[in-house]
């Protein structure tokens, strides 16, 4: 095992801790939408780290056009989930969390 | 290495696991999976570079494929019969 191998486990174990971190916000936090927020940023950049991790063990250029179409898949598609369910939560769950409601401002549903 | 990588994966699944049986609405239920289908994708990968695997590694596009898929359906439910 050469430094090379070393660092990539050194990065996926990194990717691994910050989904572990998701995984703790997600336990511990009150709302949902503070929930959603944890869980869906830590594990973009999990998913990264262990990809490059992946990449710089396995050494072909075909593991490494797949892990690239996999990370920029997961950056494009995470924010666009996430918007689609913390629209869903806001409507339908639990609205303004604290007193400033942009949105219904936006919308013209109360006077600013 | 890749045991405290299992290790610190399996953790987080539990943690997901936790908000998928007991979270209070739906949305809870859809966050939660949309995490424990990272989780799998990082199962796979770390499995790969563990060398052993018999798994592609083109089974993580599809994983990660049908959870950007799920969220959406879900979010869809979540909007029209509420949480």
């Amino acid at each position: 095992m050469n430094v090379v191998d070393v660092i990539a486990r050194a990065f996926v174990v990194f990717g691994c801790s910050l989904i572990l971190l998701a995984g703790i916000g997600i336990v511990r936090f009150h709302h949902v939408l503070a929930r959603m927020h944890a869980a869906a940023k830590a594990p973009t950049l999990g998913i990264l780290s262990i990809a490059l991790g992946v990449v710089l063990s396995v050494r072909t250029a075909a593991a490494a056009f797949t892990l690239l179409l996999v990370v920029m898949l997961q950056l494009v598609t995470s924010p666009v989930g996430s918007h689609l369910l913390g629209r869903a939560i806001y409507r339908k769950v639990e609205g303004s969390v604290d007193s400033i409601d942009e949105l219904a401002r936006d919308e013209g549903r109360v006077e600013p | 290495m890749i045991a405290a990588a299992f290790v610190l994966l399996s953790l987080a699944g539990f943690a997901f696991l936790y908000r998928l049986l007991i979270g209070p609405s739906v949305a809870d239920r859809v966050v939660a999976l949309d995490g424990l289908l990272m989780v799998v994708i990082c199962g796979i990968l770390v499995d790969v570079v563990d060398g052993t695997s018999v798994v592609s590694i083109d089974t993580v596009l599809v994983v990660s494929v049908v959870a950007f898929v799920g969220t959406g359906v879900l979010a869809r439910l979540v909007e029209r019969q509420g949480g």
